[in-house]
């Protein structure tokens, strides 16, 4: 009884919501703009979903880089990588796309890319995301590994396993079973985040939108398939997850 | 087997497990090692089984000497079984998964081999019914007899076993107990340390009395059990055999 009134509130307040932004805007609203646009805001959203799978893998390489040099038996490893990680998560990811685009990488890298006929905003963006994510799970992993009990680490030494086989079948099977959850959200966020690339202009989805936007004046019908252009890119991953969650639940 | 042991010192931090430990043993098949907790009976197996180096020392096993680069060790451990109290297991893998995969990866056996191999070890300890349970199905008891089904399957030249029923109920006890004598009869080499007199009485060769970091008595169990020669293991045993 009480989940249909609450229901019935909920709806009534949405219903309420949309009926009061139509009537100011659903008289400038027309559909037929996007649909003009549509060649760019398409070609926006793969560049979007190149970005966030390339990034995913880039920061899954950065992950395990920063967890196993944590995890070196060389201090000065260990702490290098500790005081940049420390650097990159508590500095906004915009600072580091401009002030790695403009500062670091674009007068390194842009020439030899461009000779290259490669896309120079679209490879450094990337890189510089996947070092931003891959920061955060390095963390993330390293929660996941040093929360395996010691006594799994003697086991494993003990059958005879070499240090690389240990992290593999018995230390990363573990580990990840734990940190899915916070590594899903974190790869959601990835694909948000990429939306930022726009600022080195990157053409992905949210910089054609906006041009979309500031040629045609458009409103609603510009950023109704924003969201939603986004929504279908992290909801599969957000659902992966949770059914890959319910899958490992039963294992342990 | 045969041990030579030459002062051995192992320090954490400010104490010393071992302090200047030395054991020679021509030839035996079952050592235990008995004394107060503490007293660097875990240390020593730790060390004798490859997962710990001592900080000075040395130790022959079978006539060579234990090396002492992360290669070397591994190598050593893969020829060797090693059970600790409790915890043997990986917890998201079954039974069998537990006793092939070592095989597979540690040992270079095909899968089918580790496979095989690994069915053949449950068999023996009467553990088939429970090789396609993951440990958290197990009892104590039955996960310990998993462990050394484990620890024998590639036919280690020594078993160490770290008081290996310290963690169990008397029930679970004895059968792992059972199971070691097993072992014991059929001519596997074996170094265990126990609290459980009765059965140290019983498979034991040799037993050694490690107290404070040395070894203070070594013997056969009818010898050190009826005339204890020092003071401190006389002090032990009439306090541990009092009830």
């Amino acid at each position: 009884m009480a989940n249909i009134a609450v229901a019935l509130i909920l709806m009534g307040f949405a219903a309420w919501l949309y009926t009061a932004v139509f009537a100011v805007l659903g008289s400038q609203t027309q559909w037929s703009k996007a649909w003009e646009y549509r060649e760019t805001l398409w070609q926006g959203w793969l560049v979007t979903l190149g970005i966030s799978v390339a990034a995913l893998a880039g920061s899954v390489v950065f992950g395990l880089l920063f967890l196993f040099g944590q995890r070196s038996p060389l201090v000065v490893v260990r702490w290098t990588c500790r005081a940049f990680l420390e650097f990159v998560r508590d500095t906004p990811l915009l600072v580091h796309l401009l002030f790695g685009y403009f500062v670091i990488f674009a007068p390194l890298l842009s020439r030899p890319l461009a000779e290259q006929g490669w896309n120079d905003k679209l490879i450094i963006g990337i890189l510089l995301l996947s070092v931003f994510e891959g920061a955060y799970l390095g963390e993330i992993l390293r929660g996941g590994v040093e929360s395996i009990p010691k006594t799994q680490w003697e086991a494993a030494r003990a059958v005879g396993f070499s240090r690389l086989q240990i992290y593999r079948y018995v230390i990363f099977p573990q580990a990840l079973r734990r940190v899915l959850p916070a590594m899903a959200g974190l790869f959601v966020s990835l694909i948000k985040d990429s939306s930022l690339l726009n600022v080195i202009g990157v053409a992905e989805y949210f910089y054609n939108t906006r041009n979309f936007i500031s040629r045609s004046y458009a409103g609603l019908e510009a950023y109704v398939p924003l969201a939603l252009g986004y929504l279908i890119l992290t909801l599969p991953v957000a659902w992966l997850a949770h059914w890959l969650e319910r899958r490992f639940r039963h294992e342990t | 087997m045969k041990l030579e042991l030459h002062d051995l010192v192992k320090r954490y931090g400010k104490t010393r497990a071992l302090d200047g430990l030395s054991l020679t043993i021509a030839s035996t098949r079952v050592l235990v090692l008995i004394g107060p907790s503490g007293g660097g009976k875990s240390t020593l197996l730790r060390v004798l089984g490859g997962l710990e180096t001592a900080d000075e020392g040395t130790v022959e096993v079978n006539g060579r000497e234990l090396g002492a680069t992360p290669q070397a060790l591994l190598e050593y451990r893969r020829r060797n079984g090693f059970l600790f109290q409790q915890f043997n297991l990986f917890p998201h893998m079954t039974a069998l998964r537990n006793i092939a995969l070592p095989l597979e990866k540690a040992h270079g056996r095909s899968p089918s081999e580790a496979l095989a191999l690994a069915e053949q070890s449950l068999a023996r300890f009467g553990l088939l019914d429970h090789a396609h349970k993951r440990p958290a199905e197990l009892s104590g008891g039955q996960q310990q007899r998993v462990g050394i089904a484990r620890a024998v399957a590639h036919q280690p030249e020594v078993l160490f076993l770290d008081e290996p029923t310290s963690a169990l109920d008397p029930e679970m006890t004895a059968e792992v107990l059972e199971l070691i004598q097993e072992l014991a009869e059929a001519g596997q080499d074996i170094i265990l340390s126990t609290h459980e007199m009765g059965f140290a009485r019983a498979v034991a060769d040799q037993i050694a009395f490690v107290a404070a970091g040395k070894i203070e008595e070594l013997a056969k169990p009818s010898v050190l059990f009826s005339t204890p020669e020092s003071a401190i293991c006389q002090r032990f045993l009439s306090r541990v055999m009092r009830y």
